[in-house]
């Protein structure tokens, strides 16, 4: 397979990268300016051939092959043409040139066997849709067209001049009418779209939706999206657990552990600090409380197993060794001592956060809150300034008023 | 070019600064610490007010005027990291969930704020279901629970199991779609109830990081976007009538340097435009872009921030494009600068944001 590609792809250079139509060319390039003697002008063949003919004929050491790259320069490298390149450089080489020729090359020959190899995984397109993304997308991304739309004088301008558009304000932007307008109102035919998802009128929306909920016309519109029904939570497992850039070229920027940002944030002491999210640590884990009692309960089950393979030890070497068994016993004791203390750990977590003191918050909160003290009759939208505070702070969280669900 | 110096030394709230590539308008009195949330008020408010939730525990509110000024309105304080933030329908109130596996509901005419949804673990995901017959909050958790809340009963309304902790979600009635942590997506249908509609594997190879639902032209919602940790995007029909339609894209990775080696970065968010239906996505590698899904070209990408944007927002009518630049924890640790602060930025967006081809 890599033999097939070699061949498809064309001839280059090891030492300056340089691509040819014929290998035959590459030979004669790589004679005449990689393996050319500076002193008498002599062609060799390879680079050692260079090197040693330096040597022994001007009594010269050369370190370097003339007129290659920095990282290529190694003399003792046998190469000629495409004989006797790192395979690695070469897979390197591949990869690069598949991914800076773009997409209409690889759609050419051999986008199977390419995929197949150093990429399979990160793949260009996601399954179902091979191919469809770089032909189309890419290009179109890269370059934007070029193809401005006329009468809007303004795009040119945006990429640095956007202030000077913008300074006077949004007001041009925002209709005058709009800001007038001060009850929260009937949809504005203006912007029919901001009001679907607010106006009680939501059953237009519904509209689309609807055949949905009525059951039996589900299974009729035909889906392309693979049913998961079962789920990959078997093929998932394994994958998930870790985050790697599937290439050698590339890197996905997050910690390697397959878990969301937020997760592995929220885990520092210094957010966990609050006695809420405290006790969702040990409680919240719910799961995990779970999981550590059974590890306790499976610590136990091993130090009764560990004592009794003691004890069992200590019957048979009784008569030679019985402070041995001993030693076994002490031994099996203290490895299981540690697994038993899996449950303190959490009242460790319990005790730390408190350094992070919840002070922050209430230090900062007059900043904002006190422009609001002053005038928040401005601030507030109109018509909610007069509604009497009704809850109090610091009131039974669920006053009675309990309607009754909705639901069922 | 030309009048650029004049103008950098003009306004306050444009100062050019390294922190300030693309020189929007930024918010004063910016959260202490990373941005987790960020969401504009319903069209049922005359004004703009924008609210965001982070990572220092408060949820602040700020006016956002005409002229691109902000105006810090008020702001309250939850009892851990927030991790979402959403309005009600009619933009009387905020609701806020977090670390503190609690989400509050904040009444911003009286500045109360009382519990409304309690989860076993911290809630990542919280959105106002507003039905003809029944409003709710919903609230998506790690403890592999989608909860349904009246905001006055203690119990929720409904509790749904899902496979996995919910990472990501969003709502547009009468659609809702949640992703979980093992890269499967569910579509609810909100009508009558919340129900299943149904499971649908991932067509993303990596973690699952945001949603939005999209519209089609009759402006009901008929798919989604979704986002990966491997600088990809998701187009997904919920009905695919051509299987083509669906497609994914790559963004937010690096240009590949000269020895061709990439670094691939976050979706972080993604936001559709209200009126043009476009597309917006920022990432951990501190830009965001503008998209158009439909004729699958980029509209615009902006400079590079010297931080990761972590959220983004369209206000109701699709004028004003919020975005928060602060550290989202994608190098992990030892990365995170407290001292760096945090930003979140509005741009003027509706020019950009318009579909080439419509136009």
């Amino acid at each position: 397979m890599g033999r097939k590609k070699k061949k498809q792809s064309k001839p280059w250079c090891w030492y300056c990268n340089r691509e040819f139509d014929d290998e035959k060319i590459l030979i004669q390039h790589q004679k005449a300016k990689h393996f050319k003697c500076h002193i008498c002008h002599k062609k060799l063949y390879t680079g050692p051939g260079l090197s040693i003919h330096c040597m022994q004929v001007h009594k010269e050491t050369i370190d370097k092959v003339p007129n290659s790259l920095p990282n290529r320069s190694n003399v003792d490298i046998e190469i000629y043409g495409m004989e006797g390149i790192p395979p690695q450089d070469l897979k390197d080489h591949e990869r690069q040139k598949q991914s800076t020729r773009g997409p209409d090359s690889s759609d050419e020959d051999e986008p199977a066997s390419k995929k197949v190899k150093p990429e399979g995984l990160l793949g260009n397109a996601p399954p179902g849709m091979p191919g469809l993304m770089p032909p189309g997308m890419v290009p179109g991304l890269v370059h934007p067209p070029p193809g401005l739309p006329p009468g809007m004088q303004m795009m040119p301008m945006a990429p640095m001049g956007a202030p000077p558009f913008m300074h006077p304000g949004m007001p041009p932007m925002l209709p005058p009418h709009m800001m007038m307008q001060s009850q929260p109102g009937p949809p504005k035919p203006l912007f029919p779209s901001a009001v679907p998802s607010s106006s009680p009128g939501a059953a237009v929306v519904g509209a689309d939706f609807k055949p949905i909920s009525s059951g039996a016309t589900i299974s009729a519109p035909p889906t392309t999206n693979t049913p998961c029904s079962s789920s990959s939570s078997s093929s998932q497992t394994p994958k998930s657990s870790t985050i790697q850039a599937t290439g050698t070229s590339s890197k996905i920027i997050h910690p390697l552990e397959d878990i969301s940002l937020e997760e592995i944030r929220a885990r520092l002491p210094k957010y966990s600090r609050g006695s809420s999210w405290q006790k969702s640590e040990d409680a919240g884990s719910s799961t995990s409380t779970s999981t550590s009692e059974m590890s306790i309960a499976v610590s136990a089950a091993q130090q009764a197993a560990a004592t009794q393979a003691a004890v069992i030890q200590a019957k048979a070497q009784e008569v030679q060794h019985q402070h041995m068994a001993m030693m076994g016993r002490m031994a099996a004791a203290a490895a299981a001592f540690p697994v038993r203390v899996s449950g303190p750990p959490f009242s460790v977590v319990t005790g730390a956060p408190v350094m992070a003191g919840p002070t922050m918050g209430v230090l900062r909160a007059p900043l904002i809150g006190g422009p609001l003290m002053r005038h928040p009759p401005i601030g507030m939208p109109p018509g909610m300034i007069q509604m009497p505070p009704g809850v109090m702070y610091g009131a039974p969280m669920f006053p009675g008023m309990i309607m009754q669900p909705r639901f069922r | 070019m030309f009048n650029q110096s004049a103008i950098g030394g003009f306004g306050a709230n444009t100062t050019v600064t390294t922190n300030n590539p693309m020189k929007d308008y930024e918010v004063v009195q910016s959260p202490d610490d990373s941005i987790s949330s960020l969401a504009f008020s319903p069209a049922t408010l005359p004004q703009n007010f924008l609210i965001a939730g982070s990572w220092d525990n408060n949820v602040r509110c700020w006016e956002i005027e005409q002229s691109g000024t902000s105006i810090p309105k008020s702001m309250q304080t939850c009892g851990g990291p927030v991790l979402d933030v959403a309005w009600s329908d009619d933009g009387s109130k905020v609701f806020m969930a977090g670390c503190d596996k609690q989400a509050k509901m904040w009444d911003l005419a009286s500045n109360q704020v009382m519990q409304v949804a309690v989860h076993d673990a911290p809630i990542k995901t919280c959105h106002w279901i507003k039905a003809p017959n029944y409003s709710c909050l919903m609230t998506g958790s790690w403890d592999k629970t989608l909860k349904f809340w009246d905001t006055r009963s203690p119990t929720p309304m409904l509790s749904i199991n899902l496979p996995e902790r919910c990472y990501c979600a969003d709502v547009d009635y009468p659609m809702a779609v949640v992703g979980v942590a093992n890269r499967q997506i569910i579509v609810y249908q909100l009508e009558g109830k919340p129900q299943e509609f149904k499971k649908v594997d991932s067509p993303l190879k990596y973690q699952h990081r945001c949603m939005a639902i999209f519209r089609d032209k009759k402006k009901s919602p008929t798919g989604y976007g979704l986002g990966s940790v491997e600088g990809r995007v998701a187009i997904q029909y919920v009905f695919t009538t051509n299987p083509k339609d669906n497609f994914t894209f790559k963004c937010h990775r690096s240009n590949g340097t000269p020895n061709g080696y990439q670094d691939i970065y976050a979706v972080n968010d993604m936001a559709f435009h209200p009126v043009h239906g476009t597309l917006a996505t920022v990432g951990a590698d501190g830009s965001f872009s503008f998209w158009d899904k439909d004729a699958r070209t980029k509209l615009k990408s902006s400079e590079l921030m010297d931080q990761p944007i972590t959220r983004c927002a369209f206000n109701h009518n699709g004028q004003i494009f919020a975005y928060a630049v602060s550290y989202d924890w994608s190098k992990g640790h030892e990365f995170y600068n407290p001292q760096k602060k945090n930003y979140i930025f509005l741009r003027s967006c509706y020019d950009e944001c318009k579909s080439r081809s419509s136009s």
